[in-house]
């Protein structure tokens, strides 16, 4: 960190914003085609209904369910990067944060998608919103799905808020380095913002005021996207624990997705190396290994109450879980999320880029098990055996899932060269300022 | 519209001697003081008598006019459509919490980025700054440089040029 500058930070930015090169138009192709895809596997849906995605009698919330839980998971890391993480004053926050953030914003957006998308008819969506109406026919209050409405567009719309407000310096600083059109765009952009001790004094406390607000709101949306499942009678969802877990579970996610993004990231952009250091991303590392244990203690937690309470519904459950037919989902999740991390422990694990890269895509991989695992498994297994059932996937499901991938690097994509991806402002104000004086 | 200037403006390489030049021109009663940096700086808030920002107070009335719209909404739509769900009361109170902590926080978000801009704009049209074009374009404010503005009488401009200049100024500049 010592050999970095404040017009050095400036300049590795502002090439990051430079004109795509080859591989980014090749990866953009990749990715518009997965979109694509996705696009069309939704039209065809509309067009033919909903028997085309594996959703059937008994397992009514299937990969739309699961995926909206994945996306609103991953979007909880940035949030909690940008506000818990500045809260505590966590060193190796500031040069990942701002891409964390866009993360979450964009992950939201994707997974703001799949409710509607399970609807089927995606064009009454509207119906979710208390609107004034001729009818005078309110939304039910006592309905978590509907608190989930509230809490989803509130976490998006404070994740934005807060992303922008965070850019304004930034922005700032990128108008200063810009000539032409790309001067005058990113000048109307960063709202005059010049760095006066007026603007930093309120812009700093507003900014310390959305951390603190943002951090319970962390909190809260997970546990409300959790009581989706935990409000309801199902075995396997009727749980106290599931607020906690599903918070744990959803930072153990976003974190690994950090990691799955900003190692690309710093790879493509060599300048980044200075500034995302290994260290930066070994306390990411940190933060998963912490986060596997408290996933992997509720799962156990879990299967002991089941067993200890002796509800018969539990206990046949909770063994269908890791010998039924869906066996083979819940023994993936417990290698990926459970027994993978582990490795962590090690320093030459944590410290090892390819390593960390190669966990952060099985955490990955094992967290959207998991949610599989809570909304497929337990409306397979309910209460009366004659509506047990098992999962079929579908291609129009399994392309929209690809689609959305598509969709979140997209924005991902546009983002790194429109806007800068490492906050210039918060790395300055790690560096040691500039004194004559030597101190 | 914003005032007239007169006055001067420098900048400074160092963060000490912007701290050090902030503090004499306060300690001889220049008080508008506009300052430039890069990046927050503790430094420059305390050679500045450390001023205070009142956002905090919209942030509270954000969040409590967020709670009270929620239990209105609430209560209003229960009661104009009555949906009877397992047995609890029409206008229940715990279901009131999520979405009351909701509308809470997301009042609480807008009152707090209003407040930022209100403020922002309030303090720069109570300090002038210099009208000339070299201001206005000097473009390293946001990247690598220190900037003190002092608003002066035109007599006090000599005085004011002298102390920046002793305190290793890069450039100064009087505006009148």
């Amino acid at each position: 960190m010592s050999q970095l500058s404040y017009g050095h930070i400036n300049d590795t930015v502002v090439q990051s914003m430079e004109p795509p090169g080859r591989s980014w138009l090749v990866s953009m192709v990749l990715i518009l085609g997965a979109l694509s895809m996705g696009v069309f596997a939704w039209t065809y849906q509309i067009r033919h209904g909903l028997e085309w995605s594996g959703i059937n009698q008994s397992i009514s919330w299937g990969i739309y369910i699961t995926n909206f839980v994945f996306w609103i998971g991953i979007g909880h890391a940035g949030t909690l990067i940008s506000a818990v993480l500045y809260l505590v004053r966590a060193p190796f926050r500031n040069s990942i944060y701002r891409a964390s953030e866009a993360m979450t914003v964009f992950a939201v957006m994707t997974a703001g998608l799949f409710p509607i998308i399970h609807l089927g008819r995606a064009w009454f969506a509207y119906w979710l919103v208390p609107y004034p109406n001729q009818r005078m026919l309110w939304v039910n209050f006592k309905s978590p799905l509907l608190w989930d409405v509230f809490a989803i567009s509130t976490y998006m719309s404070v994740s934005i808020a807060f992303f922008i407000l965070g850019l304004i310096p930034d922005l700032a600083a990128v108008r200063d380095e810009s000539k032409g059109v790309k001067r005058f765009f990113y000048r109307v952009a960063s709202l005059g913002f010049r760095g006066t001790n007026h603007q930093w004094l309120h812009y700093m406390r507003g900014y310390l005021l959305f951390a603190a607000i943002a951090t319970p709101l962390v909190f809260s949306v997970h546990s409300i996207v959790s009581w989706d499942f935990a409000m309801s009678s199902v075995p396997g969802w009727h749980s106290t624990i599931f607020a906690p877990y599903f918070v744990a579970g959803a930072i153990f996610s976003g974190c690994a997705m950090v990691l799955t993004i900003m190692i690309p990231l710093r790879k493509a952009f060599p300048g980044f190396s200075e500034i995302i250091q290994v260290k930066h991303l070994e306390g990411m590392g940190k933060m998963i290994v912490f986060t596997s244990l408290i996933v992997t203690y509720s799962y156990g937690v879990e299967f002991f109450t089941a067993y200890y309470s002796g509800a018969r519904y539990e206990k046949a459950l909770f063994w269908f879980r890791p010998f039924g037919e869906m066996k083979w989902f819940f023994w993936l999740m417990v290698f990926c999320n459970c027994l993978i991390p582990l490795s962590l422990f090690v320093k030459k694990i944590r410290t090892s880029i390819p390593a960390l890269f190669v966990i952060s895509i099985l955490v990955n991989v094992g967290m959207w098990l998991e949610r599989f695992n809570i909304v497929g498994t337990s409306l397979a297994h309910g209460f009366v055996p004659f509506a047990w059932s098992t999962y079929q996937f579908e291609w129009v499901e399994i392309w929209i899932t690809i689609g959305s991938f598509g969709w979140f690097f997209m924005w991902f994509f546009i983002f790194v060269k429109i806007m800068p991806s490492i906050a210039v402002a918060e790395m300055k104000e790690t560096l040691l300022p500039p004194f004559r004086k030597k101190r | 519209m914003r005032r007239k200037f007169c006055g001067a403006w420098a900048t400074f390489e160092f963060l000490d001697d912007t701290c050090d030049v902030i503090r004499e021109l306060r300690n001889l009663g220049f008080n508008k003081i506009t300052t430039h940096t890069p990046c927050p700086r503790h430094e420059i808030e305390h050679a500045l008598g450390n001023p205070q920002s009142r956002v905090p107070f919209f942030t509270l009335v954000g969040a409590m006019l967020g709670f009270g719209l929620a239990v209105l909404i609430i209560t209003k739509m229960s009661l104009d459509w009555i949906l009877p769900v397992s047995g609890k009361p029409v206008v229940s109170v715990p279901i009131m919490g999520p979405i009351a902590f909701e509308l809470s926080v997301l009042m609480a978000i807008f009152f707090t980025a209003g407040a930022i801009a209100l403020l922002i704009i309030r303090d720069t049209l109570r300090h002038a700054v210099p009208k000339s074009r070299k201001y206005r374009e000097y473009n390293r404010f946001m990247r690598d440089r220190f900037g003190v503005v002092v608003a002066c009488d035109e007599n006090e401009l000599p005085r004011i040029e002298q102390i920046m200049k002793r305190y290793e100024a890069e450039e100064v500049n009087c505006e009148k």
